[in-house]
């Protein structure tokens, strides 16, 4: 920790006292005098000011906070010393942390200690660090002040919004709808045995359990459930084509909604879902072991992602995908169809890992295309349209050719992406495709 | 869609070839052509010559200077000598010689009256250029400056001119660029000869070992050539019989005489000036208590975001650019069909007679016109597409009512 004395505006504002003795005898030694007497003073206040070293700080970082809430964090100041000090201090966040006031000024009585609250609103996603903490000790004349710079880690971790949060209820409904639904109620891949029950008018006649039902005296069928504790592996790409702001926000971040979607849902489903953000290398992976736990793990794993400008190793994505999920694993791709970087990579990697796993891909769509396709008035403006509709027309192939390798697309604009997703979940489960 | 191209296939590094200059020869070749510059430049001071450029200087080349008539002086005879002290201009005068005062305002008092007396001792000329009415009052008090003339004007001599003439006709005076910007008259009283009369005043007037000049144009090299300026100043300088002994003072700033009064910061008080250092110091005291900044200045670790449309606005751009109107009609005709196959239950795939075929009854075009709209038909001007992409607006609206 560095400890450099500053000069305040009042220890500088002393010197106009010196401009009397020196109207009064002018003469360059006056000057020189009144010049020593200044500085003198300067050190005197120096010499009598204790350094920001004796302070003990302490910090109780704000953890995690949701964006769009607030956080709370605190500052202990304790004075060890025999003499109170008066005290500046700044807490050097960065700006989107959100810390209302980094500045403080405490006055602490000798052996006492004193704290600082502080309120978080951060405005980004992500980690945010305090990069120094600033103590300045006023010197006990006023006219100087010793500065130290001191260490003290806090960090707070604004984690995603997740507004798609609204949709849960309605999707559990269903989900709870789909397990209990008669019409579910047959035998296909994907389902398990659930209960023998007695046969009502209407049950399919190829249910009926013939070894139970000569065991008892009424007809007896077997009903059956989509099988749970299935897999589920997310995959966000977080390449160059992930970092295209649609609207205000960028790609992966309604990627990253959909994401927590699914996986609250699946959670609640009883299956196991693995979340990995991918371009050149994995950058995190979350193992959902526990279903209780796995969507607060997802949140705060996911909540330092950003995109980077690189473009994806589709590959090296294959070869994780091979290695994490068992055949038959759900694989939901989370990844803009770019004409261009699809037709590149992800459309061969796209039909190799379609053969082994369902596979839905999820692409946010920019609403600014069909905007655009509607534009008309200048020679500009037709321009643009066919443009759009040119891109349109690419993106409609890209996504036909995943189709038929056997995924599932689903191209909506960001705000829908995450129930689409959800939605294609709860129908592939429905069907007992998984 | 998005455009944050990466730099991933960036040109391979190709080896500096030895024929081509390279960072180090450019470098050399720079320096030559600097130093070349720089001895061209003092080749050119050194073949000008030196000479003290100014307002009237009788070795100035220039528009201001004078050398032209010091020159023809000279040729004729004239033993012409350059001062520039107060104290040699009045011994020159007492002896006897022409004195030319070419900046007369440019002395106080204390010199204006050692002129006087040097010319009441002896029996000098003294030829003055633009007095003021100060000069005046201590070399000719019968003089008076009578206005001035701020546009260049031909003034001619008449009857009442006499010696005042100096066997001129007509002289153009009036404001010389960078010495003087108007031309002055003169009223003068009884005993002197005025002459080249404007309203009141006369641009010269001569008289009692006197000549006054009203403009400057009469001896600068720029003015000295119009109409008969250069008789003016020559008849004045040079006297009647030729061979003259000619004083040219120009009053200088680093005249002893002229240091005598006390300067402004004489007039101070004392503690003036550690006053101002003492001043200095606290401002600096001040800028720098206020100059700290507290802690270290944040750096945000800002994410990458394109915005997704510019690939596409990009390409609309580059398609404007190239005149490309049959990709743009393509494009648009293509997802016309698409999304009108799709209303009719055509399939995707089904030719464009299908389409057309299953369109005709539900529209007012003719199968031609919906041919030529929806078909490969060449678009040849910017009307010509915006007019398609209306029509196929239109069409559109029509089969979805």
């Amino acid at each position: 920790m560095r400890d450099l004395p500053a000069l305040r505006l009042r220890g500088a504002l002393l010197g106009v006292v010196g401009a009397l003795p020196i109207v009064l005898v002018p003469h360059w030694a006056t000057v020189l005098v009144c010049a020593l007497v200044w500085v003198a003073l300067l050190v005197l206040d120096l010499l009598l000011t204790p350094s920001p070293k004796t302070l003990l700080v302490r910090r109780r970082s704000p953890g995690q906070v949701r964006l769009g809430e607030e956080g709370t964090g605190r500052l202990l100041v304790t004075n060890p010393g025999d003499r109170g000090v008066d005290v500046r201090l700044r807490d050097a966040w960065n700006p989107t942390a959100g810390l209302a006031d980094q500045r403080a000024e405490l006055t602490i009585p000798a052996r006492e200690r004193r704290a600082v609250d502080q309120v978080f609103r951060p405005t980004r996603r992500g980690r945010h660090t305090s990069r120094a903490l600033v103590l300045a000790v006023r010197g006990r004349l006023g006219l100087i002040e010793r500065r130290g710079t001191r260490q003290v880690p806090g960090e707070l971790l604004a984690l995603h919004a997740f507004g798609s949060r609204r949709h849960l209820p309605s999707r559990m409904r269903r989900l709870r709808e789909i397990e209990g639904l008669a019409a579910v109620h047959q035998r296909g891949q994907g389902t398990e045995f659930d209960s023998l029950r007695d046969f009502v008018d209407g049950d399919d006649v190829r249910s009926i359990d013939w070894r139970a039902t000569a065991r008892r005296r009424s007809v007896v069928v077997r009903t059956w459930r989509p099988e749970r504790d299935r897999h589920v592996l997310i995959v966000v790409d977080t390449s160059r084509t992930s970092a295209g702001r649609v609207g205000d926000a960028p790609r992966l971040d309604s990627a990253l909604d959909a994401t927590l979607l699914l996986t609250a849902l699946a959670a609640q489903a009883g299956d196991r879902v693995d979340v990995l953000c991918a371009d050149r290398v994995p950058h995190v992976q979350v193992h959902g072991g526990n279903a209780r736990t796995v969507l607060h793990d997802v949140v705060a794993a996911t909540a330092p992602v950003e995109p980077a400008l690189v473009e994806s190793d589709w590959e090296m994505v294959a070869s994780e995908i091979r290695r994490r999920a068992r055949r038959g694993a759900l694989v939901v791709l989370l990844t803009p169809i770019e004409p261009g970087a699809a037709g590149q990579g992800l459309l061969p990697v796209a039909s190799r890992i379609a053969a082994d796993h369902p596979l839905i891909v999820g692409s946010a769509a920019d609403p600014a295309l069909a905007s655009m396709a509607r534009e008309r008035g200048s020679i500009g403006a037709v321009y643009r349209a066919a443009s759009a509709e040119q891109e349109t027309i690419e993106r409609e192939g890209t996504a036909r050719a995943l189709e038929r390798c056997g995924a599932h697309v689903v191209d909506v604009v960001p705000d829908d992406l995450p129930q689409a997703i959800a939605d294609q979940y709860l129908a592939l489960k429905a069907a007992g495709r998984l | 869609m998005t455009a944050p191209t990466t730099s991933a296939a960036s040109a391979p590094a190709a080896p500096a070839a030895p024929d081509r200059p390279g960072p180090r020869t450019s470098t050399r070749v720079l320096t030559v052509a600097l130093a070349l510059v720089v001895l061209a430049a003092v080749l050119a001071v050194a073949l000008r010559g030196t000479f003290r450029d100014g307002p009237l200087e009788p070795a100035a080349p220039t528009p201001q200077g004078s050398k032209a008539v010091a020159r023809v002086l000279e040729g004729e005879g004239t033993d012409l000598e350059v001062r520039r002290y107060t104290t040699d201009a009045a011994q020159a005068l007492a002896e006897g010689r022409t004195v030319l005062v070419t900046d007369p305002s440019a002395l106080d008092a204390a010199q204006l009256d050692r002129l006087a007396e040097a010319r009441a001792s002896g029996h000098g000329h003294l030829v003055l250029v633009r007095p003021s009415f100060f000069v005046l009052a201590h070399l000719a008090p019968d003089i008076r400056p009578a206005g001035s003339l701020k546009e260049t004007t031909s003034l001619g001599a008449d009857d009442s001119c006499a010696a005042a003439s100096l066997h001129a006709r007509e002289i153009r005076v009036g404001p010389a660029e960078d010495v003087a910007k108007s031309a002055t008259l003169y009223r003068a009283g009884d005993g002197f000869d005025a002459c080249f009369r404007h309203g009141d005043g006369a641009a010269v007037v001569t008289g009692e070992g006197v000549t006054v000049l009203g403009s400057a144009t009469l001896l600068t090299n720029a003015g000295v050539g119009d109409l008969d300026n250069a008789a003016v100043a020559l008849n004045a300088l040079g006297g009647d019989d030729g061979a003259s002994a000619l004083t040219w003072y120009v009053p200088s700033p680093t005249d002893p005489l002229a240091e005598e009064h006390p300067s402004l910061l004489d007039r101070l008080p004392d503690f003036a000036l550690p006053l101002a250092l003492w001043a200095c110091a606290i401002i600096l005291a001040v800028l720098l208590a206020l100059s700290r900044r507290l802690g270290p200045v944040v750096v945000e670790p800002l994410p990458v975001s394109v915005r997704a449309r510019e690939l596409t606005v990009g390409r609309a751009h580059l398609l404007h650019r190239a005149d490309a109107r049959d990709a743009a009609a393509r494009s648009l005709r293509t997802r016309t069909a698409v999304r009108l196959a799709s209303r009719l239950g055509v399939r995707r795939e089904g030719r464009l007679d299908a389409l057309i075929a299953a369109l005709a009854p539900h529209t007012s075009l003719a199968p031609e016109q919906l041919r030529t709209l929806l078909g490969p038909t060449p678009v040849r001007s910017d009307q010509e597409l915006l007019r398609l992409s209306e029509d196929l607006d239109a069409l559109e609206k029509e089969i979805h009512r």
